[in-house]
Formats: structure tokens, sequence, C-alpha cells
């Protein structure tokens, strides 16, 4: 059997997508915990090109390799959700741009000119009407009331 | 070789640009042996980084549909165009399954404005990857990862529960932050990380290609001149083997690699002519026979990817088999070994720096905040 280089190929150019996709979450979404996830997927990116690599190398060194990438990984999941936790407490928001004010000095804040659309409300909840006749309650019933 | 691996191929449906680059069909094609990659890479990579533009969550949401047909014939583009397979049918479905669902929900997780969606792709992210792993021969890796990232997940679920369904709805998952410039900051990355890709590992497929034809030409059925030289494609064919040897370009050393190819093949070429003008069958079916042995031990040797001589490789990290020869399970002994052999000290560094990150989480996680604000 012939392992094809061009299967290599293939696992490249997914891990290749996979990072820049993370890349794209990473840069533009603002909520803290997306942004978390995205950089989390650049590593999968990652680990997908170093077991590609070990697999067609032939040697075990790719796989070592993702297994620290998945230790580091771990710690920086930890590590980023206690901040997220903190930056929440702090202004009770997930929003990233709400700490503008770290920026360098000189520069603009960024102002989000488009208003929000505000959902359509929601449909009242169906009611159905009453109908027939109220029983009445039998007389022992009545004697407790 | 066995296999053909041209049927399977998508390309069996729509040409693939290295049949059509010898038909002069590619204008670039004519310019550099690898200007045709450019339109391979730039193609998918433009229509997938248009449609994340048009789905990245905005306030008023622009053109959704027509987003998520683009994303949809990105990914089908990039299947046709990017992608090979093997020959190997069970292989390649698995292969295409867990390709097409990591990249699919890659895409979901960056798009949907809802984090308890961007969550559960997340997942899917990671599960399909486990699966590559998996058809990757890296059984502990998969089982690693899973359960890593499932106590990730969860936990990120008890935070989005936690913190992000409070308020309806909120600048955070409605706005993106400069998706213009976002994407724009991709379309260099990806299709300059594609390019490279395929300029230095796309390179076997035309030596393939010429192989199955000097395989398929040998049939039994052609025994006229005429009827092989059709087959094969005559002195094409070996034009088109030189150019595939000299695309494979293993060595540093290119001079000596162009005349260690040319020499032989100018031969064949020599060979080739005289059999045709005495009208010898059999030197033609010899010429072949030659072209695919040594095409298939060039290709067996160049899949190995093994390192240049007098490079310095640990033997403690390489198998007793190669990879693919091994059963799953296999490869986790050899895993382990590499780890306590040639890792031992950054495996002890890496259980410090877990114990050195549990501490720093639980100290900045149970910090007042007032000083904060």
């Amino acid at each position: 059997m012939i392992l094809y280089p061009a299967m290599l190929q293939n696992y490249l150019v997914v891990g290749a997508i996979l990072f820049v996709l993370g890349m794209i979450g990473f840069l533009a979404r603002r909520n803290l915990i997306i942004m978390f996830l995205s950089a989390e997927m650049m590593l999968q990116g990652v680990a997908v090109n170093l077991v590609a690599f070990a697999y067609y190398h032939g040697n075990m060194q790719g796989q070592a390799f993702t297994l620290f990438i998945l230790t580091v990984a771990a710690c920086e999941a930890g590590i980023a959700l206690a901040l997220i936790l903190i930056l929440f407490r702090s202004k009770r928001s997930l929003d990233v741009s709400l700490w503008q004010e770290l920026r360098e000095p000189g520069q603009e804040p960024t102002r989000d000119e488009e208003p929000l659309v505000p959902p359509p409300p929601a449909l009242p909840l169906p009611r159905l009407t009453p109908a027939g006749i109220e029983p009445r309650p039998k007389e022992r019933e009545e004697s407790h009331v | 070789m066995k296999e053909d691996n041209g049927f399977f191929h998508p390309s069996f449906l729509i040409p693939h640009p290295w049949c059509l680059r010898g038909q002069g069909f590619m204008m670039l094609g004519a310019l550099s042996p690898w200007a045709d990659h450019v339109w391979r890479v730039a193609l998918p990579a433009a229509l997938g980084l248009v449609a994340v533009y048009l789905l990245l969550p905005r306030p008023r949401p622009m053109l959704r549909v027509a987003g998520i047909a683009l994303a949809f014939l990105a990914v089908v583009a990039a299947g046709f165009v990017l992608l090979h397979t093997s020959g190997r049918p069970v292989y390649d479905t698995l292969f295409y399954f867990f390709a097409f669902v990591a990249v699919v929900s890659g895409g979901m997780l960056v798009t949907h404005r809802d984090p308890v969606h961007a969550a559960l792709s997340f997942a899917l992210v990671v599960l399909s990857t486990c699966g590559l792993f998996l058809i990757m021969a890296a059984p502990f890796l998969m089982a690693a990862t899973i359960i890593v990232y499932a106590g990730a997940i969860i936990v990120t679920f008890l935070f989005v529960i936690m913190l992000a369904q409070q308020q309806g709805l909120s600048d955070a998952d409605s706005r993106s932050r400069e998706p213009f410039l976002t994407t724009v900051a991709c379309f260099v990355l990806l299709p300059t990380l594609l390019y490279i890709i395929l300029q230095t590992y796309d390179t076997g497929q035309p030596l393939q290609q010429v192989v199955a034809r000097a395989t398929r030409a040998q049939d039994e059925k052609f025994n006229t001149v005429p009827a092989v030289v059709e087959a094969s494609g005559g002195a094409g064919l070996l034009e088109d083997y030189r150019k595939a040897l000299l695309a494979l370009r293993w060595t540093p050393n290119a001079e000596e690699y162009q005349n260690q190819v040319n020499g032989p093949v100018n031969n064949l070429k020599a060979q080739w002519a005289a059999g045709e003008k005495a009208g010898n069958v059999k030197t033609l079916k010899n010429i072949l026979a030659d072209v695919q042995a040594n095409g298939t031990k060039v290709l067996e040797g160049y899949a190995k990817l093994t390192p240049p001589p007098g490079s310095q490789v640990s033997q403690l990290s390489v198998p007793s088999k190669e990879l693919h020869l091994l059963y799953p399970g296999e490869t986790v002994a050899p895993l382990g070994r590499s780890l306590f052999t040639d890792y031992l000290i950054a495996v002890e560094l890496a259980g410090t720096l877990l114990l050195v990150a549990t501490i720093g989480t639980i100290a900045i996680a149970g910090r007042r905040t007032e000083g904060l604000r």
C-alpha cells in the first residue's frame, strides 16, 4: 500500500481552514466566551497538522507535541475562564469593547453608531376560553368551605 | 500501483486543473508551473471569506441567504479543488465526513450570534477533529482530547448559561468588531497558507497520473503500435513523466537532480521513437513497464517523507513498523515510550505548568474585584 502525500495535503488544508476560521472569530467577535472558543479552535487546527505530520513521517514526535498543546490548552482554558469571570463581575457584561479604556493614549474609542434592532415582541400565550358550565360543588364539600 | 485513483477523485466529474494544464487551457498555467495553484486556492478562499463576512453578526443582518449559499459553495469548491482521494473508499468517506463537519461547525462557531450554539458547534469541531485523529492512528490523543475538551465544554456551557443568558439582546453578541478588516486580513493569510501547502505537498499527483496511464496502456488488448501509442499518449507520456519527476523537487541540488532525471528519460524517449518506427510493440510495453516500476518506486519513497540522510532523529520516537501498518491500538505504546524517554523533562514541565495554572486560576477567580472598577 502506498501512502500518498496528497492525503497529507488534505489534513494540512483542513488544519489551515480551522486555524483561519478561529482567527476570524478571535478578531471579529466581541463576546469573551466566543473569543475563547475561537482561540481553542486555532489550537485544534495546529493539532491536526502535527498529527498528520506524525502519521506521514512515521514517528511519534508530532503526537507528543500535540499532547503538550493539549496541556497548554487546558491551562489556558482554566485561566481564560477565570479572567472572563472577573471581567464579567466588574462590568456585568461579556462585551470586550467595554474594556476600551485599556487602549493606547491618543487613540479614539470606537463607538457603536448603528442601534440594535429590538427583537419582535413575543406573542402573548394563547388563552383558552372557558367552555361549558362550572359544576356545582357537592353539599358535603360546601360544608367544608 | 494497484489502485487507479483517478476514478474516485471528484475530477472524474469535473476537469481537474492538472488535467487541463497540458492542453493549454489555463492561460496562467503556461506562465509558471505553479500559477494554476493560484486559482485553486483563490476561488474557495474568496467564496468562503465573503460568506463569513456576510454572516458575521451585525445589528441588521446582511443577505443571510446569500451568505449561507456562498459558504456551501465554498466548502464544495474546496472539496473538489483542494483535496485528493487515496483510492480507499472507506478511508476517504470518513475523512471527507469529518473534515466537512469540522469546517462547517467551525464556521457556525464564528458566525452564530447565540453563545449556546457557539459552544455546541465547538463540541462538534472537537469531536470531528478527534475522528481525524483516529484515522491518523492517534487513538490516545483522540481519547485525551475528548476527555479534556468535554470538561472544558461543560464548564463553558455553565459560563454561558450563568453569564450570557441573563440579558436577551446584547452588544457582545449582535455586533462584530471590524468585520471587513478582519476578513481582508484572513484573506491574506488563508490563500498564502493554502498556496504554500499545495506547492509543497501537491507534487506527487502528476506522477501518479503518469504511472496510472502507463499501467493502463500495458493491457493485453492493446496489441498494435498505434493502439499502444493512443492508449499511453506516446512521447507525450514520457515528457509528462519527466516533468512530474522534476516537479517533485526532492533535492536542494537542483541541477544535479535535473541531469539525473533528464538522462534516463531522454534515453527512454529515443528507445520509444525507435520502437515506434520499427513497429515493435514489445519495446513500447517494456518502456511502459519501466516507467510504471520506476514511478511506483519513486512514489513509495516520496510518500514516506523520510528525514534527509544525516539528520539526527531519536530512534526512541520511531515505532517498530510504519504507523499506517499498525493497528490503531498499537500506537499507544510507542507514544508512551516517546513521552517517557525523549520528552521526559517536557512531561515533567507540563505537569508543573498544570499545577501552576491551577493555583493561578484559583488566585484570579477568588479575588474581590472592587479595585478593578
